[in-house]
């Protein structure tokens, strides 16, 4: 049995602790002795309040305790059970391409999980897991798709509001490998809106130091290709197995060896960037336009292009845009291949001008030169980020969350009030269209008094 | 419990030793009588000269010194200085309220050593010391006598008594003051004390000399601090709480009352002295009541 309301039980026992103490508390004569002068001492009442060792008058005492107690433990609401938990749990579970290690995932996932526990898996979306959940959380797999932190720290917000009235106290959990990709500028915000801390499950492969990755930057490009002298510039700062091709195909004239031990420092990025054939995945424009600009993850260059090629969303299934171009169209995207990747650029190389050596340009052609995702997917993320993300304090009150119910609107009575008028209404109304029809259907005498009038109108 | 003369010695014997030199003069010039250690108010016929005075008619004429009769043809009288014993009775205040602290007896004691030891002072200096035990109805007397016994009498009354009863001291005092030129009154004073003021002051008038010897313990000027009900031993029905919030107004109670005994006997001509247990020795405080000067102190306290 529990008490919905506590702070009175408390009360009642601070009251009964009162009154024992008070009963401990016994006015008696004090000690009797002599003194000649006692007539010089004022007369008054002969009685000291001492502590006695057991209390007086027990049976009086223990009615006054048990009133009390009863009457605190009457208003404290008991209940014979208890209608939510003490403790539930919403369970953030990572199935983004940085959680590689599925049974990792579905073990962790298992290990915190309790019946009426909410799970949430994530990728680059959100789902809440209904209906059986034990069963899946056994099919958690992770895909291809990057993770996001955020729009799952959403989903765990509405998860939790769900069970509200099902625990005292929320828990949020996240198992997920905590991948640099994954959190974002809004997820330190996101994350304040959970009101309490959250236990951290980390799982997934080692993190990667792409500053360790073996290789450089390589290109095909012509000697005189414009492209040439970005790369040449770009390969100072490019980590990685990198191949700038320029053919349509991507078929290199560069010595890649592939990556014999499957380490993914030594993955290798294949960047398809023809100079004048059709990108792989992309389709012609027609007709053809022009933008003021491209962005790659965080590098951008504004400058004059003109737009031959397009990436239509067939050729999106399974890629990732990496590139778009001002107005939001892809520029470039990648595919995973093996443990590489196989990147595909329809931007093009202005040969007129200093674009070619600009520095940001050849920081774009950088960008477009790192690592394959696959690869930056497991970078940890910032032990200070996933400090923030553990929070703390203690864990989240029911009370900081909406209730789940919807809140009934005052029009609600007046509608129906409106409704029984009407149905009044209705019927006064159907008794009068009634009335109506039976008049002028009614045959007047005179007709049957003339009979050839009648035949003659008709 | 039988207490031997023996045992009495024993007990007072240090006291007895340590009062042995000391002197005990009157205060006042004593009536005429047996030769003794004091001042006489009557001009005799010893061979200490005073003066000479002029004869008168029914003088004596064997005190004429005709000497100076021939010499200067006058008659006069030669004058002398006459000493003259003075009886002293000492009264012991032994009712209840002496039988303080309930433990030690402390005020009794010391009113005892007190009283024998003024009584060894006296007979010492040749006066007869009578003695009287005021506690019960029924008060003991000594008649003063100049014998060496009278001292064995009064150790041996002051041991077989035990402080009890609530009989005033006034009558005692009043029957003493038939035989002695000189009283002293051993007390607490918590007795019937304007009474006793009232017969010493009138015997002080007729020109005698009383003391008083104001005897306290010192738990009565600063009574225990824990709470208690006390209860007086001569009055049963005087039964009152000493707490923390009458002890205050009994300490001023009390001194009060000191304060206007001490005035009132002072008034009266009565010497006037306080002791309390424990502050000091028997024999100073009789120093300080037989010899005030030579106890280094001016006047009685």
């Amino acid at each position: 049995m529990t008490f919905l309301a506590p702070e009175y039980l408390f009360a009642s026992l601070a009251v009964a602790a009162a009154i024992f103490a008070l009963h401990l508390i016994v006015v008696r004569q004090p000690r009797a002795g002599i003194l000649p002068t006692a007539r010089f001492i004022p007369d008054s009442q002969a009685k000291a309040v001492a502590a006695a060792r057991r209390p007086s008058d027990i049976a009086v005492m223990l009615l006054r305790m048990l009133t009390i107690l009863a009457a605190g433990a009457a208003l404290a609401k008991p209940v014979l059970t208890h209608a939510r938990r003490p403790t539930a749990r919403v369970i953030l579970a990572d199935v983004s391409r940085s959680s590689r290690d599925t049974v990792a995932l579905r073990d962790s996932v298992r290990a915190v999980y309790r019946d009426g526990d909410a799970v949430v898996q994530f990728d680059s979306r959100a789902r809440l897991l209904a209906g059986n959940i034990g069963d899946s959380v056994g099919a958690l797999r992770p895909g291809m798709t990057r993770g996001n932190l955020s729009a799952a720290l959403i989903a765990a917000l509405r998860a939790g509001s769900g069970l509200r009235d099902r625990a005292d106290s929320l828990e949020l959990v996240i198992v997920s490998p905590f991948a640099t990709e994954e959190l974002d500028a809004a997820t330190d915000s996101i994350r304040k809106l959970w009101p309490g801390r959250a236990r951290l499950v980390a799982i997934g492969g080692s993190a990667v130091d792409t500053a360790k990755m073996v290789g450089a930057l390589q290109t095909d490009a012509a000697p005189g290709d414009p492209l040439a002298f970005s790369v040449l510039i770009a390969r100072r700062v490019v980590r990685g197995n990198a191949i700038i091709a320029r053919g349509a195909t991507g078929s290199t004239g560069v010595a890649a060896e592939p990556p014999a031990s499957g380490d993914p420092r030594e993955a290798r990025t294949l960047v398809v960037w023809p100079a004048t054939d059709r990108p792989r995945f992309a389709v012609r424009r027609t007709p053809s336009d022009t933008v003021g600009g491209v962005i790659v993850g965080e590098r951008g260059v504004v400058a004059p292009f003109i737009r031959q090629w397009s990436y239509p969303p067939d050729s999106l299934r399974g890629a990732e845009v990496i590139g778009r171009w001002y107005d939001g169209e892809p520029a470039a995207v990648e595919k995973p291949d093996g443990t590489g990747c196989v990147r595909s650029v329809a931007i093009p190389v202005t040969p007129v001008g200093d674009l070619v050596v600009r520095s940001d340009w050849v920081r774009l052609v950088a960008e477009l030169s790192r690592p394959c995702a696959a690869v930056t997917a497991l970078v940890r993320a910032d032990p200070a980020a996933i400090a923030r993300l553990a929070g703390n304090g203690g864990l989240a009150s029911r009370d900081a969350f909406q209730p789940a119910i919807d809140t009934r609107s005052p029009l609600a009575p007046w509608l129906f009030a409106l409704a029984i008028a009407a149905a009044v209404a209705e019927l006064f109304v159907r008794r009068r269209k009634k009335g109506r029809t039976a008049e002028s259907e009614r045959i007047p005498v005179s007709s049957f008094a003339n009979p050839a009038s009648r035949v003659k109108t008709a | 419990m039988t207490v031997g003369l023996a045992d009495a010695q024993d007990e007072y014997a240090p006291l007895l030793d340590a009062v042995r030199g000391i002197r005990w003069p009157s205060r006042v010039v004593v009536r005429g009588g047996m030769p003794g250690a004091h001042t006489s108010r009557v001009r005799g016929i010893s061979a200490e000269f005073t003066e000479y005075r002029p004869y008168r008619q029914g003088d004596d004429l064997r005190r004429v010194d005709w000497k100076l009769f021939g010499r200067s043809d006058r008659a006069y009288i030669r004058l002398s200085n006459d000493r003259a014993i003075l009886p002293t009775m000492i009264v012991l205040d032994a009712s209840a309220s002496m039988a303080f602290p309930t433990g030690t007896n402390g005020k009794w004691k010391l009113a005892a050593q007190i009283g024998v030891g003024l009584a060894a002072v006296a007979r010492n200096s040749g006066d007869p010391v009578g003695f009287v035990i005021a506690g019960r109805e029924d008060a003991l007397m000594i008649a003063p006598r100049m014998r060496l016994s009278v001292l064995h009498e009064i150790m041996r009354a002051v041991s077989l008594t035990r402080p009890d009863g609530s009989a005033p001291l006034a009558p005692s005092v009043s029957i003493a003051t038939q035989t002695a030129g000189r009283l002293v009154v051993v007390s607490d004073l918590l007795g019937d004390a304007d009474d006793l003021l009232t017969v010493s002051s009138r015997w002080v008038a007729a020109g005698h000399e009383v003391l008083a010897v104001h005897v306290i313990a010192p738990e009565e000027i600063d009574p225990p601090r824990e709470s208690v009900t006390v209860a007086d031993p001569e009055v049963a029905t005087v039964r009152r709480a000493l707490t923390s919030e009458t002890r205050d107004a009994y300490i001023q109670a009390y001194g009060s009352w000191r304060d206007r005994i001490a005035h009132d006997f002072s008034d009266a001509g009565v010497g006037y002295a306080t002791v309390i247990v424990g502050d000091e020795t028997p024999e100073h405080l009789i120093r300080r009541v037989a010899a005030p000067r030579a106890a280094g102190v001016s006047a009685l306290q």
